[in-house]
């Protein structure tokens, strides 16, 4: 589409200028409210906010905002698939690639990951007792990186430069030689940004669990979510490590025409290694935050306590270890040899044996227990059995010589939905709803709620139940049509169908979101009954928490002086408070950051130096104004 | 350097986050030794043997490595509060370092000059990614030390909290230097022996 603008005209795709126009249009509209309520303090404390609570309030906002956009990118997949030879709007060819890469890009790094971390940044310090995290500035630059790291990465689509390689980023496809435009750039620093702020944020969640905890609050006594936590944050620390290496190869590979993907001594496949070192435990960073939610829903709406508590924390860890023997079952097909693929089929089945163990000890918690049918609780539900398929499908795939069948079919796709939807998202939404209290101090409504779990679970089972159908009929993945005669066009219009389904539990989701904050009816401390220390404090969350401090006296703290119908034993005797001030410099260092790549993208590298001095002065600005400064110093006194 | 029992508990927890960050640190770098492993020597381009220069190597080493030694004196003066002998110390430590890039920007310009680039084979592309990491790590070291420099001369600044940042620094200046023993094991000597 072309459109001319005071003289100069500009070309556009109509879906770039669809999105530039219902930008603005939003822009406006949350403009005239801000100003029109006056928000400007909120988002003001918001921007220089270091408060844990806070920070994992703009990780899920954010997440959430990824989670529709890139869930409209779902939708417009299943509208150009829904028929044979049909052609949606211009989603065919390249903006196909450009569609499913955002799409897929945008849910692992923009949505599933900074929801989690939100979750885990609100909960976790609640769970163990600590007063914030470890390191509450370095928390807040880990939130404005992932931010940069989105901002950066939805930039390309609104210069129509999205990149079309997937969110793999497959070698050679994403060197220059093949993608010689900014597109696949924007992939590589998107990522590369948003995952140094996870880093920082893992690092930051692993020495407050360490450091922080309670007194009386063991090892062993730490509530499910907070052990997975803590498995996940060292799986990120080595997973996302191995990424940034393979963007920064890759980046030099694009920019400076080193030769590690292509040439004659490089190999394309050496990205794939890469790639699924850190792919492949990824799939488990997200889900085994996911299995820590239901793992402490699921106790408290049976009444009971966990079944198997010391079994659940054991395949935590081991899933976290095999996590890493795993990644080439991605690249069966890749050519690596009869002893490799068989190596690494058996150690990728053997991942269903401490899964199975979580299975089995959710159900035996379930079983005599007094269980409430409440939103959190539902979607703990729906999850079990959805996973327990995809993790049959897992194991179906993890046979080396039937992959060679299966591999790069629809039967893959729907198998990898299966188990991050099943985990991941059931997981957040449990999570949103069961911590919406301490986040907000509203609780959200059941029945909206209801109607949201139900939409979503129908409409999820109807989209990627009839894909394995599909991938075994014969459709490739990543292609954007098929013929009448192909014998797909049932299971793919069966498929369109569930997407909107689950599209329109999303819409109840906001209308429940919207008519909660409406009616604004404040809630209790312990709104479901609960059995762990977030429960002990007032909802939502203040700045200031345990004070005095509570004492642990064994696992499910509160549930203890419920049965016994006492107070929380307190002590005064605990170790000091994590240092915090509010500062607007995480923001500034993020948008620095964010600056610079953008540069770099366009490869205007005196600006990005210029933007890299701004950086370091920005850092050396911190070292000077350390919040430290007033509190040391003071000898014993203090 | 006297903390009192607050200022411990909150070094020893920076101390661990530190230490955590730099095994993730080492992790970067492991990779790229797997990848400089992987792509040497190429089938195109010069051998390593052909470019390498051992008096170069030697000497840069000896001024990188022996700053770690510079580095140890000034904080044991900083420990028994000689401001004096602190800053000297520091200063050496920075010269060394300083040194150091000199050898390490006239080793690069100089195969760049033979027209050995980035582009040149994969080989060097490894090695270009790796050793300039290594150098910006050493750079960015430069900078922190003039910070460290300035901070100490300024009266409002906590000692507790300037030795908290000397420590830091300190921890982070012998692993640069470990990364570099590395580097002289794994990229260098094979090539030069």
């Amino acid at each position: 589409m072309e459109i001319s603008i005071f003289g100069f005209s500009i070309s556009a795709p109509s879906d770039v200028i669809a999105a530039w126009i219902s930008t603005v249009i939003m822009g406006g509209i949350i403009t005239f409210y801000v100003v029109k309520t006056n928000k400007f303090p909120l988002i003001w404390s918001y921007l220089r906010t270091t408060n844990h609570r806070k920070i994992g309030t703009l990780y899920i906002l954010f997440g959430f905002l990824f989670f529709s956009r890139a869930g409209l990118d779902a939708l417009l997949i299943r509208l150009q698939l829904a028929v044979p030879n049909n052609e949606f709007w211009l989603f065919q060819f390249e903006k196909y690639d450009q569609l499913f890469t955002t799409h897929g890009t945008m849910m692992i790094f923009f949505a599933a990951m900074p929801m989690l971390l939100g979750l885990m940044n609100i909960v976790v310090p609640l769970q163990i007792g600590a007063r914030d995290l470890a390191f509450p500035f370095l928390n807040a630059v880990g939130f404005w990186l992932f931010f940069a790291g989105a901002l950066i990465f939805n930039f390309s689509f609104f210069l129509n430069s999205a990149p079309g390689i997937g969110w793999t980023g497959y070698a050679p496809l994403s060197t220059s030689i093949f993608t010689p435009d900014v597109n696949s750039d924007y992939y590589v620093f998107g990522v590369q940004v948003s995952g140094l702020g996870t880093i920082f944020t893992a690092l930051n969640l692993i020495v407050t669990i360490i450091r922080h905890r309670a007194p009386g609050m063991k090892w062993f006594r730490m509530p499910l979510f907070t052990w997975a936590t803590f498995v996940t944050a060292i799986m990120i620390l080595l997973a996302f490590t191995v990424l940034a290496i393979a963007l920064y190869l890759l980046m030099f590979d694009r920019m400076f025409g080193t030769k590690f993907f292509s040439g004659p001594d490089g190999d394309p496949v050496y990205w794939q290694h890469l790639f699924w070192i850190f792919g492949h435990p990824e799939v488990y960073i997200l889900a085994l935050p996911a299995f820590g939610i239901f793992s402490d829903i699921i106790p408290t709406f049976s009444g009971k306590r966990i079944f198997g508590y010391s079994a659940m924390v054991f395949s935590i860890v081991l899933i976290g270890f095999l996590s890493f023997t795993v990644w080439a079952h991605h690249m069966l097909t890749v050519g690596l040899g009869p002893l490799l693929n068989t190596f690494f089929a058996i150690t990728t089945m053997t991942i269903a044996v401490p899964t199975g163990i979580k299975i089995f000890n959710w159900l035996f918690t379930l079983q005599g227990g007094l269980i409430r049918f409440t939103v959190p609780m539902l979607f703990s539900l729906g999850f079990i059995p959805s996973f327990v398929m995809g993790g049959v499908t897992g194991v179906m795939l993890s046979v080396s010589a039937a992959d060679f069948q299966f591999h790069d079919s629809q039967f893959v796709v729907a198998h990898f939905h299966y188990v991050i939807l099943a985990s991941t998202i059931l997981g957040i939404f449990a999570g949103i709803y069961y911590y919406y209290p301490k986040m907000m101090g509203l609780r959200l409504d059941e029945t909206l709620g209801k109607w949201h779990f139900w939409l979503f679970l129908i409409g999820y089972h109807l989209t990627f139940f009839p894909m394995h159908i599909t991938g075994l009929n014969g459709m490739p993945r990543r292609v954007f049509t098929y013929d009448p005669g192909d014998g797909l066009t049932v299971t793919n219009f069966m498929s369109t169908i569930g997407a909107f389904l689950m599209g329109a539990g999303i819409l109840f989701f906001f209308w429940n979101i919207f008519k909660t904050h409406r009616e604004n009816e404040p809630v209790s401390d312990d709104p479901w009954n609960g059995r762990t220390l977030e429960w002990t404090v007032p909802s939502p969350s203040p700045e200031e928490t345990f004070d005095p401090m509570p004492v642990v006296e064994g696992m499910d703290p509160l549930w203890i002086v419920k049965k016994e119908g006492r107070e929380m034993r307190t002590t005064t005797d605990h170790r000091s408070t994590p240092i915090a001030r509010d500062s607007i410099l995480p923001v500034l260092m993020a948008l620095s950051l964010a600056a610079l790549t953008f540069c770099m993208i366009y490869q205007w590298f005196i600006a990005s130096a210029i933007f890299a001095v701004g950086l370091f002065a920005l850092f050396i600005v911190r070292s000077f104004t350390d919040e430290k400064k007033e509190h040391y110093g003071k000898g014993e006194a203090s | 350097m006297e903390m009192n029992a607050k200022e411990a508990e909150l070094f020893r927890d920076k101390q661990i986050g530190f230490f955590i960050y730099l095994g993730v640190e080492a992790l970067m770098f492991l990779t790229l030794f797997v990848t400089y492993f992987i792509f040497t020597p190429s089938s195109e381009g010069p051998h390593p043997s052909e470019i390498f220069d051992a008096m170069t190597v030697t000497l840069s080493s000896i001024f990188l490595l022996s700053s770690s030694g510079m580095l140890y004196f000034s904080e044991k003066a900083l420990s028994s509060d000689k401001k004096k002998s602190m800053l000297v110390w520091l200063g050496v430590t920075f010269l060394f370092a300083v040194i150091f890039m000199v050898f390490e920007i006239s080793e690069f310009s100089h195969f760049v000059s033979e027209g050995y680039t980035t582009s040149t084979s994969s080989f060097l592309s490894s090695y270009y990614v790796l050793v300039g990491l290594h150098a910006a790590h050493v750079l960015f070291g430069c900078f922190w030390m003039g910070v460290l420099f300035i901070q100490r001369f300024l009266p409002q600044f906590p000692k507790t909290l300037y030795y908290e940042k000397f420590k830091i620094f300190s921890y982070y200046w012998h692993f640069v230097d470990l990364v570099w023993i590395f580097i002289i094991l794994i990229v260098y000597l094979r090539y030069l022996i």
